[in-house]
């Protein structure tokens, strides 16, 4: 069924459970899809656009309240929307990195923190994870004083993770921000995984900036994101334009240059208004999401050779696991070789892990119902049986 | 041609969303329980009342 010239209609979360470890958190709201539904096209949210002529400022649809409650509901001081969370590193990497300056990020950081840093000319230093894939306060106080060694002064900006994009694990931000306090360094907190999946507090965090993924974790259309920060660093990050046109005198009004004045115009930030008051509801019951997420993994834990590479017991749905001692024998010899392990699952109504995956992958548990995550589970172990893997209970 | 038969035309589209978030829930079997079973009746007859008014307005 096409939707359009050449353009399939995309059925996927409607025929399969869909585990993509990226797009479980992104997946839209029933109020979303109808709110895109009317405001798919161009700049639809300004039809009511007034003076001061800022996208935060319009209160209908109630864009300007929309910000307030993303702040408060952060605890953090004020809130930009963008197309996606790389574009609030880029803003804070370009307000605050000068060509030659360090900044620190981990082991485990999204390359779209590196870019950030690369764009505005800074030079990345990473602090190691542990043998358990963990970023530590301790190694990051220890980074620092390297960086102070190499540099002559600390790096001007921290980027860290909660949970890290490889492994799924949860870092603990507050008490690194402890430490980069210590030494005066801005810290970003980068909630691609959290923000709109799990309870976020900027204050209790210790953070200058928050990060959000709108299309990875709030529920949202793709490219959007948020940029939330204190009050001290919203003055920074958020300034506004001074530039004057020579010949026209031109001026552009409160016009913030880091966000390239308006950021997300139509249907990303109705999506992302329109699935807030759910994303809000949904966090607070993250356990409910972790009770699945167990569900699937002692499954997966009782095919004999399955292990977990994430930490364990999981503290986030995103999960990265070694089948290289399980399905991956199969591949062996099967005359699908590595590609039997995805078709056999959407034989079964499962998608989301790579095709030809069966060694080392990752998949997302998020957004399930209960019903969901047990046949989840029992797939697993039938395509186990049925390949001659030992099973377990 | 009226208002009414646009407001229905959008009324029946978030039908059918809810119905689209049905199968989402259900996914990959499809199976509803009585509670879903119930909300998909109740869906299904608004979806035919809102086809109906929709009816009425263009093609009186």
């Amino acid at each position: 069924m096409r939707c359009a010239n050449g353009i399939e209609a995309r059925q996927v979360d409607e025929l399969f459970i869909n585990i993509d470890p990226i797009q479980a958190g992104g997946r839209l709201t029933g109020d979303a899809m109808k709110a895109v539904m009317a405001y798919g096209d161009g700049y639809s949210v300004c039809d009511n656009c007034r003076k001061p002529n800022r996208l935060d400022y319009i209160s209908k649809p109630p864009i300007a309240e929309f910000h307030k409650d993303v702040a408060d509901w952060l605890s953090m001081d004020s809130v930009r929307t963008v197309p996606g969370a790389r574009r609030g590193f880029q803003a804070v990497a370009h307000t605050y990195v000068q060509k030659g300056d360090p900044v620190l990020l981990t082991s485990l950081s999204h390359y779209t923190e590196f870019l950030a840093v690369e764009e505005a000319g800074g030079i990345p230093r990473e602090i190691p994870a542990d043998a358990s894939s963990m970023v530590t306060a301790d190694a990051t106080a220890q980074k620092i004083e390297e960086v102070k060694r190499e540099f002559g002064r600390p790096p001007v900006l921290a980027f860290i993770d909660h949970v890290d994009y490889q492994f799924g694990n949860m870092h603990d931000v507050a008490a690194i921000a402890k430490v980069t306090r210590q030494y005066d360094v801005p810290i970003l907190y980068n909630g691609a995984y959290t923000v709109g999946i799990l309870p976020v507090n900027g204050k209790e965090l210790g953070v200058d900036f928050i990060v959000g993924s709108g299309h990875k974790s709030m529920a949202a259309p793709a490219p959007s994101g948020i940029l939330a920060a204190s009050a001290e660093r919203a003055a920074e990050v958020f300034r506004t334009t001074s530039i004057v046109g020579d010949i026209t005198n031109r001026k552009f009004g409160i016009k913030e240059p880091e966000m390239m004045g308006c950021t997300l115009m139509g249907a990303t930030l109705i999506g992302m208004m329109a699935s807030f008051p759910h994303v809000k509801e949904r966090v607070k019951h993250f356990d409910k999401e972790l009770d699945n997420n167990r569900i699937i993994l002692e499954s997966l834990l009782s095919i004999e050779g399955t292990k977990i590479l994430s930490e364990y017991p999981r503290k986030h749905t995103m999960t990265r696991i070694d089948t290289i001692a399980s399905f991956d024998k199969i591949a062996e010899t099967h005359k699908k070789r590595g590609f039997y392990l995805s078709s056999a699952l959407a034989e079964k109504g499962v998608t989301g892990v790579i095709p030809g995956a069966t060694k080392v992958w990752k998949f997302n548990t998020y957004g399930m119902t209960r019903a969901q995550a047990e046949y989840l589970g029992n797939t697993f172990v039938e395509i186990a049986r049925e390949n001659g893997l030992a099973v377990t209970g | 041609m009226s208002k009414r038969a646009v407001d229905m035309t959008f009324q029946a589209i978030y039908t059918l969303t809810d119905l689209r978030v049905l199968f989402r829930e259900t996914a990959p079997t499809h199976v509803l329980d009585v509670k879903q079973k119930a909300e998909a009746e109740r869906l299904l007859l608004n979806l035919e009342r809102q086809v109906a008014s929709l009816k009425q307005e263009m093609l009186k």
